[in-house]
């Protein structure tokens, strides 16, 4: 690795989250998500942010790295499968305490975390900072943004196209009535969905090959320029609660021994709730 | 209330770059000036800063602050929004700020709020006001399956709330509000715009329309949504799609898309077919008065927000529905 990250060598960082995978999570009796039973999975946005890494890194000759801020470790797996896709290394900062447990809070720890990962790189900066356009759990929206602002950097936000060219970044940048084609000069953070690319999916013996890259751990109190006192006394957002909304849908299981009965029985029910009418 | 509260003692702040989401936002926001006893305020800046005063003024703002830039220079890049942003919650105190989550919005919110280095509670799908004054809300979380109530307690309380959640704010018999110009120092953009291009424009408005049959990916070619177009039109209605059919792949023009990154509906029956059920998706379908899915996977989450699931084989259950719909159609004899 070479102290200095010229534009035609890209330094790419990744953010990434390691979520319980939605489609899996179940209630409890209670109502609440059972966190315990579903696996964890980096969020979905995330594999194509690291698609997209992979894919300026190789075209430019650089390296992508990840970094994530967890408040316990991914399994062991889950962690290998983005070093299987192509990173070069994931940093986990450990949150034991759970002090990053917002947006505000999150962005701040990963622009430490982003510092800290330059560092040990010896890397000036990162030419480009790639997240999803959201999280697959709490889909906030805004961890990106955040923290362009914290490492004070333009976002370009729910790119549909990336490219390097001369350490500029050009990107197309879709929202709901216009594409916009947009131009920075790195360092810069984009934000990115399944619109993108289709993020590879390692094979096993892939996965299980990644053991050998470097897994950073580092505590989230250590990080230098971190003040967690700070963290701390940030104004907060309490979660009170959550929970399984009590459904206003009927939920019926429309039955049949073919595709004809059930077609029969549905339109009879919809029939009758005049919702169709021949 | 508490001493945060006491320094919190301007206006409720609403703002969206988008000038119909403003006249929304507008209702919510008299709803916590009349609880609070506040002014409302709206925010105008950017590209559509003077449709947006027009929008708040006829819409019963009671004060409308106008961000310009020192140097005078137009305010129109997001970055410089986002600053605008939160030199205007910095100049007037307020309790609450309201801005519409678009997508821009989004990103302008969580910009302003880590300079404020202030939460926000994003897409907000119900907002509450206590008795002690914090803010309540509820969100969708976990792919929709779960909502998370949040509590706000510190002034500025953030919250972004979803376009077409609330009705747009009646206009009033003769505008009394105020405008005040608030000028600031705004670094100057570092993005540039090559160009803006606006999505091309079905002849339809999904929107407006009282049936619909959405395609999800569970459809596996394109020409697969012609199947799809027969339905729609045997039942009245048009046909829309998720975001893997109107963004990974163009099958379908964008303005056809429902959910958070496209438009919300809500048609007297929606029929989703091979659609998971993803938040992205939910958030856009709520509003329908009766929702049947097709899907294969007995546990896709869209189940969870059906009335009528047939599990089974779209092409199998289409064609089938197809038929029946034809047979119904045709004339006894």
């Amino acid at each position: 690795m070479t102290a200095a990250a010229t534009p035609s060598a890209p330094s790419i960082l990744v953010c990434v989250k390691f979520v319980p995978d939605p489609a899996q999570l179940q209630a409890d009796a209670a109502g609440r998500p059972d966190l315990r039973q579903a696996p964890f999975r980096i969020s979905t946005f995330d594999e194509n942010a690291i698609e997209a890494a992979l894919r300026l890194a190789a075209e430019h000759g650089g390296r992508a790295v990840a970094l994530s801020v967890c408040a316990q470790l991914p399994p062991r797996d889950v962690v290998l499968k983005a070093l299987a896709m192509g990173v070069a290394a994931v940093y986990l900062i450990k949150d034991e305490e759970r002090l990053a447990r917002d947006p505000l809070r999150v962005a701040t720890a990963l622009a430490a975390g982003a510092r800290a990962a330059a560092a040990r790189e010896n890397l000036a900066r990162w030419d480009l900072v790639i997240c999803g356009e959201a999280s697959a759990d709490e889909y906030n929206q805004q961890v990106g943004p955040r923290l362009a602002a914290a490492l004070d950097l333009p976002a370009i936000t729910y790119a549909t196209n990336l490219a390097l060219n001369e350490g500029v970044l050009s990107a197309e940048r879709g929202i709901e009535d216009r594409s916009e084609t947009l131009e920075v000069s790195a360092p810069a953070l984009a934000t990115v969905g399944t619109e993108i690319n289709t993020a590879r999916m390692p094979t096993v013996l892939q996965i299980m090959g990644a053991g050998r890259k470097p897994v950073i751990e580092l505590a989230l109190s250590d990080l230098a320029g971190l003040d967690v006192e700070q963290l701390k006394a940030f104004p907060a957002i309490e979660v009170l609660d959550v929970f399984s909304p009590p459904s206003a849908r009927k939920q019926v299981m429309v039955k049949g021994e073919s595709a004809d009965e059930m077609v029969g029985e549905l339109l009879r029910r919809l029939g009758a709730d005049g919702e169709v009418t021949f | 209330m508490g001493t945060q509260e006491d320094q919190a003692d301007g206006g409720i702040l609403v703002f969206s770059e988008h000038v119909e989401t403003l006249g929304e936002l507008l209702t919510l926001g008299r709803e916590f000036a009349s609880r609070l006893q506040r002014p409302l305020i709206a925010v105008a800046v950017g590209r559509e800063a003077e449709a947006l005063l027009d929008e708040a003024l006829t819409r019963g703002a009671d004060q409308v602050l106008v961000v310009r830039s020192l140097r005078d220079d137009a305010v129109v890049a997001d970055e410089s929004i986002a600053q605008a942003l939160c030199e205007a919650v910095r100049a007037s105190a307020p309790p609450i700020v309201v801005i519409g989550a678009t997508r821009t919005g989004a990103e302008l919110a969580a910009g302003a709020a880590q300079r404020l280095q202030v939460p926000c509670a994003s897409s907000c799908i119900t907002l509450e006001i206590d008795d002690a004054g914090n803010l309540d809300v509820d969100r969708r979380v976990y792919g929709g399956r779960f909502v998370s109530r949040q509590r706000l307690t510190a002034a500025p309380r953030l919250v972004t709330v979803p376009p077409k959640r609330f009705p747009k704010a009646e206009k009033v018999a003769r505008a009394q509000g105020s405008v005040r110009e608030l000028r600031v120092e705004l670094a100057g953009p570092r993005i540039r715009t090559v160009s803006v291009n606006p999505r091309s424009r079905s002849q339809v408005d999904i929107s407006k329309a009282e049936v619909i049959i959405s395609a999800g990916r569970g459809v596996k070619r394109k020409e697969d949504l012609e199947q799809l177009e027969r339905v729609a039109r045997l039942l009245g209605g048009v046909l829309a799609g998720s975001r893997p059919l109107t963004g990974d792949v163009d099958w379908l023009p964008v303005d056809r898309r429902i959910g958070l990154s496209g438009q919300t509906v809500k048609p007297n029956l929606y029929i989703a077919c091979g659609i998971s059920g993803q938040i992205e998706h939910i958030v856009g379908m709520k509003g329908a008065r009766t929702v049947v899915a097709i899907n294969n996977d007995p546990k896709a989450p869209i189940h969870g927000e059906a009335d009528y699931s047939l599990v089974g084989d779209l092409y199998e259950i289409v064609p089938a529905l197809i038929e029946s719909c034809e047979k119904a159609k045709r004339p006894p004899g």
